[in-house]
């Protein structure tokens, strides 16, 4: 059967995405270097930059958070591929400043490989740069080793915290900080329904039955925790929150950042119906949801199914989360 | 005349991997698919293709500059974990081929030493973690080995062609401890690693170019 996407020659899916992506949104994006997806008015120069690096195929992220208080320099690999080392390392030193530029990496073996070699030719090149990597996936449970945790769509909050206190003129070492401390208290539980097909080659990725749903499975169909049979929303969401809850130490009376991201193929009415169940759960426990986002962020092409995401904030992470920006797919006035 | 390679035939060595890494694509996708998540066979191409690039822009001055060239092409592809990891190889053989034009059994052995030892130092994968490592350990072992016994370097890539071939063929029965599928448990139990393939099929491309020169 014909791949069911509107595509054209696989060879050129991240050139052709990138190029829609820049145009459609050319007051906040430009592209350069072929892979650099960039702020189309850069930021002064006396602030830190926040450079990133990824895969394509999980749009929006990261490429539409690039913009005026979240992501300076997204590096563009191909659909779930990591960019190369020398790419990444051109954009930390187009950022390059005396201000340092905060580096942010996602946990998956070729993302890390990658800022290894990166990091190699920054500290032969001498520049100023801090590296932080996100690993809050708990699904190989909630105390395994941090290089079995995967770093999955909490980096999206993590880019607005630390694009914040960024803007407002913190020191590397103060965003570092802040950053890390929002990285440490945060955890993602994912659920897959129904299985993606891989754009390049119309592979599945991943295998569930008619009648099973996973939690825990990655966002490249990675396996999680093992198929079960599918549960109703409101289990489901009691499912996840039992376990993300005391992932991140919370406990009544502590204030949460509540996320339900779409993976592609879930309909915003489930997520919101997911939603209500979770919120109204951690309500349940004395957990007050001071911030929430619903929606698609960070995506798995069609895949059915949604990451859930905690984290613990405190009154400093709450005002730098409210605190104005602007890109493509996340603006506050 | 003794036996010994020189660029030339370090060329020839790459331009056959070029060719069964290319003929081999459907199956690496294919292994990949299973285990991870489907782009091996297309980041092998994108790797092989630079290599190829590179082998066509080299300067012709030293055997170094040829792996160097190679390695670097490699490192710049956006092909996941593929690029750093074979784009590591071919830079470590580089700077371990040193001034050396000719190379003998030992001299051919210290080089791909010095590969593998500059991919180890972006990966700690042993053998029996189901990576590329189950194919290149073995098969640097064994050109070592084949060199200590004075064997042919024909014999010893020959040998390093079955070493690889037979570690990839044992990752059938392991669990992965890194990449994507070590977050599969038991259900890769039963499939081979394309990493390990792949890497197999360099050594069986680099002994069939050296059994077709002229000696």
């Amino acid at each position: 059967m014909a791949m069911k996407k509107f595509i054209n020659d696989p060879a050129n899916l991240t050139t052709e995405l990138l190029d829609g992506l820049c145009t459609a949104f050319s007051d906040k994006l430009t592209l350069v270097s072929e892979k650099l997806v960039c702020r189309a008015a850069p930021k002064d120069s006396d602030k830190v930059a926040i450079v990133t690096l990824g895969g394509s195929g999980h749009e929006p992220a990261l490429q539409a958070f690039v913009g005026e208080g979240l992501i300076d320099i997204s590096v563009v690999g191909d659909i779930f591929a990591a960019p190369n080392g020398p790419k990444v390392f051109e954009a930390l030193k187009m950022m390059d400043r005396p201000a340092g530029v905060l580096f942010v990496v996602l946990n998956h073996a070729g993302d890390v490989l990658a800022a290894n070699i990166a990091m190699e030719m920054v500290e032969e090149a001498g520049l100023n740069v801090k590296m932080i990597l996100t690993h809050e996936d708990i699904a190989p449970g909630a105390n395994a080793p941090a290089e079995d945790k995967r770093g999955l769509v909490g980096c999206v909050p993590l880019y607005k915290i630390a694009g914040a206190a960024a803007e407002a003129g913190k020191s590397l070492d103060e965003v570092y900080a802040i950053a890390e401390r929002f990285n440490n208290n945060m955890a993602t539980l994912a659920v897959a329904m129904k299985v993606a097909t891989h754009p390049q080659n119309g592979e599945a990725i991943g295998d569930i039955a008619d009648d099973e749903m996973e939690i825990g499975m990655g966002q490249h169909g990675e396996a999680g925790t093992g198929p079960c049979k599918i549960m109703s929303a409101d289990d489901t969401a009691k499912a996840m929150v039992e376990r993300l809850v005391p992932a991140i130490g919370a406990v009544g009376g502590d204030k949460v950042l509540l996320m339900i991201n779409g993976s592609g193929a879930t309909t915003h009415m489930e997520m919101f119906i997911v939603y209500r169940a979770a919120r109204n759960i951690l309500a349940d426990a004395g957990i007050e949801t001071a911030c929430s986002m619903v929606g698609e962020y960070l995506t798995v092409q069609e895949m059915g199914g949604f990451q859930m995401f905690l984290a613990k904030m405190d009154d400093e992470l709450i005002d730098l989360f409210n605190a104005p920006c602007d890109s493509p797919y996340w603006t506050v006035r | 005349m003794a036996d010994t390679i020189n660029a030339d035939n370090v060329m020839a060595m790459l331009q056959t991997a070029v060719t069964v890494i290319r003929e081999n694509e459907p199956l690496l996708s294919k292994l990949d698919s299973v285990t991870g998540d489907g782009d091996h066979g297309a980041a092998m191409v994108s790797a092989v293709a630079a290599a190829e690039k590179a082998l066509a822009e080299w300067d012709k001055t030293s055997l170094n500059s040829l792996l160097h060239g190679v390695g670097w092409g490699m490192m710049c592809i956006d092909g996941g974990s593929t690029g750093p990891l074979w784009g590591s190889l071919f830079m470590g053989m580089s700077a371990g081929a040193g001034e050396t034009e000719t190379l003998d059994c030992s001299a051919l052995a210290e080089v791909f030493e010095a590969g593998l030892a500059k991919v180890q130092k972006q990966s700690k994968a042993q053998v029996g973690d189901k990576t590329m490592m189950d194919a290149l350990i073995p098969a640097v072992g064994a050109i070592r080995a084949a060199a200590d016994a004075s064997a042919s370097i024909n014999d010893a890539m020959a040998q390093a062609a079955a070493a690889a071939a037979q570690g990839a063929e044992a990752t059938s029965g392991m669990q992965a401890k890194f990449g994507r599928a070590r977050n599969l448990g038991e259900r890769v139990i039963g499939h081979v690693d394309p990493g390990a393939t792949s890497m197999s099929l360099l050594f069986k491309a680099f002994s069939e170019a050296l059994s077709a020169r002229e000696i």
